[in-house]
């Protein structure tokens, strides 16, 4: 499906996942417009997750999984046999659902993929860490124990540093799985608002099964149902005025 | 109010708990107290032609430390590669099956084994080599299961998350993996070194003997032993005192509480640096 006037930064042909025997993605083609954010919405179990791990081909970790399709990046087919994963991944970077620390320090946690690409400089490092932890808005509240396990930060904390972790390789796509569903409402606000501001520099896919989330934060919304791509389109229209029955329904909560 | 069913279960668990409390005890004990009054630090330091069993504690120790030396890396990459690389299917599954078994075969069938192999059929004849080899076989099932469920205990968290950022797998292992697995990988290396630390079995054909003229110079010269000179003090000199018997029970025991004491600081050290 067409999204018109902005130029593609990734671009699904046709991309089917299996599971097995199960067939999750079905046929799915559609087009993520550069720095501007995606929306991903749909019941559970549609296939939302499997579609948001093809992009940066985690999904290369999950055992069974089969994929068929092309998915372009700046126009390069990231299946491509000669592609490099550790590139792709830098290039195309993911926050998960559930906050996903490393065992680490606090600053190891963001320095530990710009060492991984071959920064080495320690003065580097530092106002890399400095950077990404101002961006999330959680310099000030741990800039004193940097150096404290990041599993003692609160729950919305580790959340925000994962975010930072993955602003600090420098991606250009970032793909976000459900990035609120385990935080409280003041976190959720500051992390969307984040949102808003990520976008003037990356490309945002965010996967939600909020749909009021979808409405404030994205510019495009994709309905995925049952592992088909229903409709894609600005998010103003999917909300507004639907052109599929399905999406009427599902937005209007018939079912969910 | 207990049913009379609930009280039957509870006295049962907590009387088949107490025995083992008991025997564990007395066990201790016994040979604590009979040791303990037949040791002095004479008797260790001295050769063991002047009385003495100072050879065959160094030849024990010679025999651990390379047998460690030989088995960890072994062990580990074995482990690794069942567990993060091997393709997780039926012929995994055999091998997996294959080790539980070994891991329990008798240690004389090692013994057997290491003889026939070993000092036979390499040419290796009686010597501390025959003996690192034939305790590696015998420990390797040990610390590779053991190694093998402590890399499974790592959360697959950690593995999506350093992966998501674009690490390759083998830095992923190395910088993330590993070390959470530590305190579980080094447990089993040390449960199954304490495993060997008091075989007697094993090195009965293939590395010890009675008396030797000095320490072993040489991986190809035969060693003594502490658990195969109390095994011939029983055996072979029934007149002699049971004291010598039990002072080098007391080290053996000594050395296994020791190395599992180890495996326990270790898993404590690590539990407090990082809690998740």
């Amino acid at each position: 499906m067409e999204v018109v006037g902005v130029k593609p930064k990734m671009e699904v042909k046709n991309l089917n996942v299996w599971y097995g025997a199960n067939h999750v993605l079905k046929d799915i083609s559609m087009k993520i417009p550069e720095k501007r954010v995606t929306a991903i919405i749909g019941p559970s179990g549609c296939g939302k997750s499997t579609f948001l791990m093809t992009l940066n081909r985690l999904i290369d970790l999950v055992n069974g999984a089969r994929v068929k399709g092309k998915i372009l990046l700046d126009g390069k087919n990231i299946f491509n046999p000669g592609i490099d994963l550790t590139k792709l991944r830098k290039k195309v970077g993911m926050v998960f659902q559930k906050p996903n620390p490393l065992p680490k320090s606090i600053y190891e946690n963001i320095a530990y993929g710009p060492k991984v690409h071959g920064v080495k400089d320690r003065k580097t490092l530092d106002s890399i860490v400095e950077k990404c932890l101002r961006v999330v808005g959680l310099w000030d509240d741990v800039k004193d124990r940097l150096q404290d396990s990041a599993f003692e930060l609160s729950v919305g904390q580790q959340q925000r540093l994962c975010i930072a972790r993955t602003l600090a390789v420098k991606p250009e796509v970032l793909l976000m799985d459900e990035p609120c569903s385990a935080l409280d409402p003041t976190t959720t606000r500051k992390i969307e608002e984040l949102i808003q501001t990520l976008k003037n520099n990356y490309t945002v896919v965010v996967v939600t099964h909020n749909m009021q989330q979808a409405n404030r934060i994205s510019n495009y919304t994709a309905f995925l149902y049952l592992g088909r791509l229903i409709e894609y389109g600005p998010t103003q229209e999917i909300f507004t005025k639907p052109k599929n029955k399905l999406t009427k329904d599902y937005i209007n909560g018939k079912f969910g | 109010m207990k049913t009379v069913k609930e009280k039957t279960v509870l006295f049962l668990l907590a009387f088949s708990a107490a025995i083992l409390l008991l025997a564990f005890v007395a066990i201790t004990l016994f040979i604590g107290v009979r040791g303990l009054s037949a040791i002095n630090f004479r008797m260790i330091t001295t050769s063991i032609r002047k009385g003495g069993i100072f050879e065959p504690i160094i030849g024990t120790l010679y025999l651990l430390a390379g047998t460690i030396a030989i088995a960890t890396p072994l062990g580990l990459a074995t482990a690794i590669y069942l567990a993060e690389y091997a393709p997780k299917g039926k012929i995994n599954r055999i091998i997996v099956q294959a080790l539980n078994n070994l891991a329990g075969v008798p240690s004389i069938i090692f013994g057997l084994f290491g003889y026939a192999f070993f000092c036979r059929f390499l040419g290796l004849g009686i010597s501390l080599l025959s003996g690192w080899l034939t305790l590696t076989c015998m420990t390797l099932p040990i610390i590779v299961r053991g190694s093998q469920e402590a890399l499974k205990m790592v959360p697959k968290d950690f593995r999506v998350a350093a992966e998501a950022l674009g690490t390759p797998k083998w830095k992923t292992i190395k910088d993330i993996v590993l070390p959470t697995a530590t305190p579980g990988l080094a447990t089993s290396i040390i449960l199954g070194i304490s495993r060997v630390a008091g075989e007697t079995a094993a090195i009965l054909f293939t590395c010890s003997v009675f008396l030797t003229k000095s320490l072993p110079t040489s991986p190809l010269h035969p060693v003594m032993v502490l658990t195969y000179h109390l095994y011939t003090l029983l055996v072979a000199s029934p007149g002699t005192s049971m004291d010598r018997a039990f002072a080098i029970a007391l080290i053996l025991l000594g050395l296994v509480i020791l190395l599992n004491l180890l495996a326990y600081l270790i898993r404590m050290r690590y539990r407090r640096r990082w809690k998740w």
